[in-house]
């Protein structure tokens, strides 16, 4: 596969914090690749100096095979970019918009068509703030494909909506997908991730702690299978058995927040999913759900290690 | 760059309210200077004269106050409601002629009566100077006497001018003053915290396009501004204009350049768009004042106008004062171009080395 995006050891310091802490990674052409952590790991920063609005410290990014150093123009040319929130003019029309910012770039789209693949052409000659933070946010993204360009970046595009505005974005950035371009996005909604990304890459406190493809990374988890389950009432003397069922340091079992005897159990190996479900079974729960880790249990797992981690080197420190 | 030239023309004149600033505040500023003192009057205050007299001496005076330009005549009023015209402040003095002034009978009294408020010099001294001027005329006369003594009056150009006049020259240089550099620093600051700034950084376009585009159609506003307040101040309240035109603007505008730099200046160090209002007014305020756009400086104690001179506003007006009321050579004073030249280096080298489009 072609490499469209080349990461090495890229570093960015604001004075004594490090913000980005010696990255590395490739995006091939045509994937959606999603960084993904919490507010503050890096990722919006990583991002902006790939898109050429900061300087990175150190390290190295090639886009399209040009080195963002001495050709950023020649980039800017070939990229997309939405930003994290960004508005536009407020006494420009959608349309007017789209038209000044087609003028900036040598190659355009049709900024009809643009209107039209987020059913937005009848909005065309309405203000940006007249709209809805769905509207605005799916004008935000056609915005950026105003110049046809290869790479598309996508800074948190659905962060704030509702959850049909955010299936709404999904449904065009598959569309994206399918007309070629290759898909550079940041989210901290791991269902999201696990939808649209090809491949992602977790980040925390400015280091990337896992990359790989989406669903392989779910299925290295140390615990790739869940049971979720209500009981009537709690029984600790059920909780003791299940934990025994699967040799303690195998399974992890918790009581979930809220309701008074609602579980979650999540297990390393078929065998053991097979008899927790069983001995669960004979209980006559009120609700029980099996099913495969998320990449929310993945980001908890590695991001919940990073934190330990750094606690105790604090400590011994 | 034409696109987004248009495109900024077009949101000046949408987003109404900034275009109010920039055009309703000057032009109030010249109807109500125009209302006070435009017109061709030259007229000081009103006074009231109750004149109780038949004789030719004080018809004379009644004329001779009458006809005058510095002065505006109300008769008919009796004396205790002219005292309460004066205590409202709605006249400037009274003058009482008494029976029989100027009659040649012994008892004819001599002496003419002035009530005056002590606040309104202006008039105060135009009141007493007329008549004093009036009698002294009337006693050679009386006497046969030719004055020995007399001046000779050279103005320094033989054109009309009022006081109008100079502040209509101050309301240009106060409106460009205020379009643009409130104008460049909250337009910037606001499209800074919207990150349309960041937005535009993100595209090829040269970054000195996007000013230029900004700075050409804040001149085109400029242009507006001139030509309203010139043209409302001629029409309206019979202003005199006396210079070229053409040289005017051109030196207005290159006041608005220098403006313009000030408020990118000021966008490069205000973190938020409140913070760009602040600062903008807390330049243009004092200038107002102490540059000369509503009095001369010159009446100014002389440690203060030696600093206030060199203000960007000062020089500018001083030009634009030179042009248009005098029809003079704005290089005549090579000192008012140099200050304008030096500020506008100083500020923008200031905004080339701090204001950026993006974060860093």
């Amino acid at each position: 596969m072609e490499k469209v995006i080349d990461v090495s050891n890229l570093v960015k310091k604001y004075g004594n914090f490090t913000a980005v802490n010696g990255i590395s990674f490739e995006v091939e052409k045509g994937e959606v690749f999603g960084l993904l952590g919490e507010n503050g790991a890096g990722k919006t920063t990583t991002l902006e100096m790939i898109e050429g609005l900061r300087k990175p410290s150190s390290g190295e990014i090639s886009v399209l095979g040009f080195d963002i150093n001495s050709h950023l123009r020649e980039i800017k040319e070939r990229i997309g970019v939405q930003l994290q929130s960004s508005a536009y003019y407020h006494f420009l029309t959608l349309k007017e918009i789209l038209d000044l910012f087609s003028g900036f770039y040598k190659k355009h789209s049709d900024p009809k068509e643009l209107l039209k693949m987020v059913h937005l052409e009848s909005k065309a000659n309405n203000f940006v703030d007249k709209m809805s933070g769905g509207q605005q946010q799916r004008f935000s993204i056609i915005a950026s494909l105003i110049n046809d360009p290869e790479i598309v970046f996508l800074d948190e595009p659905t962060t704030g909506l509702d959850p049909l505005a955010r299936r709404q974005t999904w449904d065009i950035i598959s569309e994206i997908k399918k007309q070629g371009k290759t898909i550079i996005l940041t989210t901290h909604y791991m269902e999201e991730a696990e939808i649209l990304c090809d491949r992602v890459a977790i980040m925390e406190k400015g280091k990337i702690v896992a990359m790989d493809k989406t669903h392989q990374l779910i299925e290295h988890t140390k615990h790739p299978y869940r049971v979720e389950f209500i009981l009537e009432k709690d029984k600790p003397e059920i909780i003791s058995q299940l934990q025994k069922s699967c040799r303690l340091d195998e399974c992890d079992i918790k009581k979930l927040p809220g309701k008074e005897a609602h579980y979650e159990m999540k297990l390393k190996t078929q065998t053991d999913l097979n008899e927790a479900v069983g001995l669960l079974q004979k209980e006559n729960p009120e609700s029980l759900t099996v099913g495969r880790a998320t990449l929310e249990d993945v980001f908890i797992e590695l991001t919940g290690k990073a934190i330990a981690q750094e606690e105790a080197e604090e400590e011994n420190a | 760059m034409l696109k987004l030239f248009l495109a900024n023309l077009k949101m000046m004149v949408r987003g109404r309210q900034a275009l109010f600033w920039a055009l309703m505040f000057p032009l109030m500023f010249t109807i109500i200077f125009g209302f006070f003192f435009g017109s061709g009057s030259g007229s000081v205050g009103t006074v009231v004269l109750i004149n109780n007299s038949n004789t030719e001496l004080a018809q004379g005076l009644d004329k001779a106050l009458s006809e005058s330009d510095v002065l505006k005549v109300r008769k008919g009023v009796n004396e205790q409601d002219a005292r309460d015209l004066l205590k409202k402040n709605q006249i400037g003095a009274i003058i009482e002629v008494p029976e029989n002034f100027g009659a040649p009978i012994p008892s004819a009294p001599k002496n003419i009566k002035v009530i005056e408020d002590p606040a309104n010099s202006q008039v105060n001294s135009v009141v007493s100077g007329f008549i004093n001027q009036f009698f002294i005329q009337t006693d050679y006369q009386i006497n046969h006497i030719q004055p020995s003594f007399s001046i000779d009056v050279e103005k320094t150009n033989n054109r009309t001018l009022n006081y109008f006049d100079f502040v209509l020259m101050g309301l240009i240089g106060l409106a460009l003053m205020n379009s643009s550099v409130q104008g460049i620093a909250i337009t910037m600051a606001n499209y800074r915290e919207d990150k349309i700034l960041k937005r535009i950084t993100t595209t090829p376009l040269a970054p000195w396009k996007f000013v230029a585009a900004e700075v050409l159609s804040r001149l085109m506003l400029n242009v507006l501004q001139i030509g309203l307040i010139l043209l409302i101040g001629y029409y309206g309240f019979n202003a005199h204009i006396y210079g070229n035109l053409g040289l005017l603007l051109i030196f207005s505008l290159i006041g608005g350049l220098l403006f313009q730099c000030i408020g990118f200046m000021i966008a490069a160090f205000a973190k938020t768009t409140d913070a760009a209002q602040g600062m903008s007014v807390a330049v243009t305020i004092p200038m107002m004042f102490l540059a000369g756009v509503f009095f001369p400086i010159d009446q100014l104690p002389k440690w203060l106008l030696t600093i206030v001179q060199y203000l960007p506003l000062a020089p500018l007006l001083r030009m634009v004062r030179t042009i248009g009321l005098e029809a003079g050579n704005p290089f005549s004073n090579p000192l008012n171009i140099e200050i304008v030249i030096g500020w506008i280096v100083v500020t923008l080298v200031i905004s080339i080395w701090k204001f950026r489009l993006s974060d860093e």
